[in-house]
C-alpha cells in the first residue's frame, strides 16, 4: 500500500507548494513512484509551468466525471530518475474556480468519497506516494484532502498570526480526524528554528526548520532544490521529513 | 395627520412586521437544521462535529467506501457488535445507509434525509 500526504498551512504563502514539489522529487530520487496533485482549487498553485500540460482536471475527478488515471500526466525527464512522477492539476479557469466555491455539502461529501477512491486507484496502479498540495486554512477542499491523508504536513511561518491559528487547526481538525502530522517552520529568521520564543506549544511536533533565504525563492522557478542542491537547508529539511514520515507510519 | 401620511406609516409598519416574520421563519428553519446534525448529509465538516466514537466509525467508513460491521470492526479494532450499534446510530441520523447483498448487510455514506 502507498502513503498519502497532505501539505497544508493555517494561512497562505508559507511555502506549501514549494515544499510539495521538493518532497515529490525527494521521493523520486529514492526511486519511488509519486503522484503530485494541486488541490488548491480556490487559488491554483499552477506548478504546471515546470511540468507538462494536461487538458483534464481534478475538478472533474472529484465530480466523478473523470477517472484519476486520465487526469494525471507523467513528468518524463531525467530529473525524476530513478523514480516516476505524475502530476494532476485543478482547473485554473476562473469559471471553474467560481463553480468550485459554490459546491454544496452534498457534493463535498461525494467529493470526499471520490478522493478516497482516487487514493485506492493510484495505489493499486503502482503509485507509492500521493502528495496533495492544498489551499491554506479551513474549507472543504483543504479539509477533504486532509481527511484522505495518512500524514499531514503543516507548513508554517514563525509569525504570531500563523501560529495561533495553526494550533486551532491541529486541535480542531487534525487530531479529531485522527491524523499523524508534523510541523515545518519555514522562512525562519536569523537561522533560528523557532524565532518567536514560547509561541509554539511544546507538544506540537516541529519536524524541521528552514531559514528564510532569497535563493529559495529565486531558484525555485528554474530548478528543484532537492535535485539540484541536496545539501541546501531547504532540501535537507525535506529529506528529514521523508525520514520522519517513514518512521511514523512504519510504527503503525 | 393626512391620509397619505397615515398610509405611509401603515406601510412602513407592515414592512417592519414582514421583516421580523422573515427573520423568525429563518431562525425556525436553521434551528431545525442544526438539530445536532441529524438528518444532514455527512460531509467532512459535519463529521468533525460528531462525538468521538461515531466520528471514528464514520471516518473508517469513508475510507472503506462500502463495508460490513465486521470490516469496520477490523479497521477500528473494536467489537463487531459495538460497530454495528454505532453504524445503526449513524443510519438513524441519516448519515449512513444500509443495504443487503445476499446474507450480508453493507453500510455506506448516505445522502442525508434532509432537503
Ligand atoms: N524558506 C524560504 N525562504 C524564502 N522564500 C521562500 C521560502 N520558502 C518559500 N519561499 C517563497 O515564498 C513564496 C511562497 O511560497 P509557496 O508558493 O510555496 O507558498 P504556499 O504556501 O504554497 O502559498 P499559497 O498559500 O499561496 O498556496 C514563493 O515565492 C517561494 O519561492
Ligand atoms: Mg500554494
Amino acid at each position: 500500500m502507498g502513503i498519502s500526504i497532505a501539505v497544508h498551512s493555517s494561512k497562505g504563502g508559507s511555502g506549501k507548494t514549494s515544499f510539495s514539489i521538493n518532497l515529490a522529487f525527494a521521493y523520486t530520487s529514492a526511486g519511488k513512484s509519486v503522484c503530485l496533485l494541486d488541490a488548491d482549487f480556490k487559488a491554483p498553485s499552477l506548478f504546471n509551468y515546470m511540468f507538462p500540460d494536461s487538458d483534464r482536471w481534478l475538478n472533474d475527478v472529484l465530480d466523478g466525471k473523470c477517472d484519476i488515471m486520465d487526469a494525471i500526466v507523467e513528468v518524463a525527464d531525467d530529473t525524476v530518475a530513478p523514480g516516476k512522477l505524475y502530476v494532476g492539476y485543478c482547473n485554473p479557469d476562473i469559471d471553474a474556480v467560481r463553480e468550485m466555491s459554490g459546491k454544496d455539502r452534498k457534493w463535498q461529501s461525494k467529493a470526499l468519497q471520490n478522493i478516497m477512491g482516487v487514493k485506492k486507484k493510484l495505489f493499486s496502479s503502482g503509485i507509492d506516494v500521493l502528495i496533495i498540495d492544498t489551499g491554506p486554512g479551513v474549507d472543504f477542499t483543504s479539509v477533504n484532502a486532509i481527511a484522505a491523508a495518512d500524514y499531514v504536513i503543516m507548513v508554517t511561518k514563525p509569525a504570531r498570526s500563523h501560529q495561533k491559528y495553526m494550533e486551532q487547526i491541529i486541535d480542531g481538525i487534525y487530531i479529531p480526524l485522527g491524523k499523524d502530522y508534523g510541523v515545518i517552520m519555514n522562512k525562519c529568521h536569523d537561522n533560528k528554528p523557532i524565532a518567536i520564543p514560547g509561541l509554539v506549544d511544546p507538544d506540537i511536533p516541529v519536524v524541521a526548520s528552514i531559514p528564510c533565504l532569497c535563493d529559495i525563492a529565486t531558484r525555485s522557478d528554474s530548478e528543484v532544490l532537492t535535485v539540484a542542491d541536496p545539501e541546501h537547508p531547504f532540501s535537507k529539511a525535506v529529506f528529514t521529513v521523508v525520514r520522519t514520515i517513514e518512521d511514523c507510519l512504519s510504527n503503525k | 395627520m393626512t391620509i397619505d401620511d397615515s398610509n405611509e406609516e401603515i406601510v412602513n409598519l407592515l414592512k417592519e412586521i414582514s421583516g421580523k416574520l422573515d427573520r423568525i421563519l429563518m431562525q425556525g428553519t436553521s434551528t431545525k437544521e442544526s438539530d445536532e446534525g441529524i438528518f444532514d448529509v455527512l460531509d467532512v465538516m459535519t463529521l468533525l462535529t460528531l462525538p468521538d466514537h461515531l466520528r471514528a466509525t464514520a471516518t473508517a467508513l469513508f475510507e472503506l467506501g462500502s463495508a460490513t460491521a465486521e470490516d469496520l470492526a477490523e479497521k477500528t479494532h473494536k467489537e463487531r457488535a459495538v460497530e454495528s450499534n454505532y453504524l445503526n446510530q449513524l443510519v438513524r441520523m441519516g448519515h449512513v445507509v444500509k443495504g443487503r447483498s445476499g446474507r450480508k448487510v453493507y453500510f455506506s455514506i448516505g445522502e442525508g434525509l434532509g432537503k
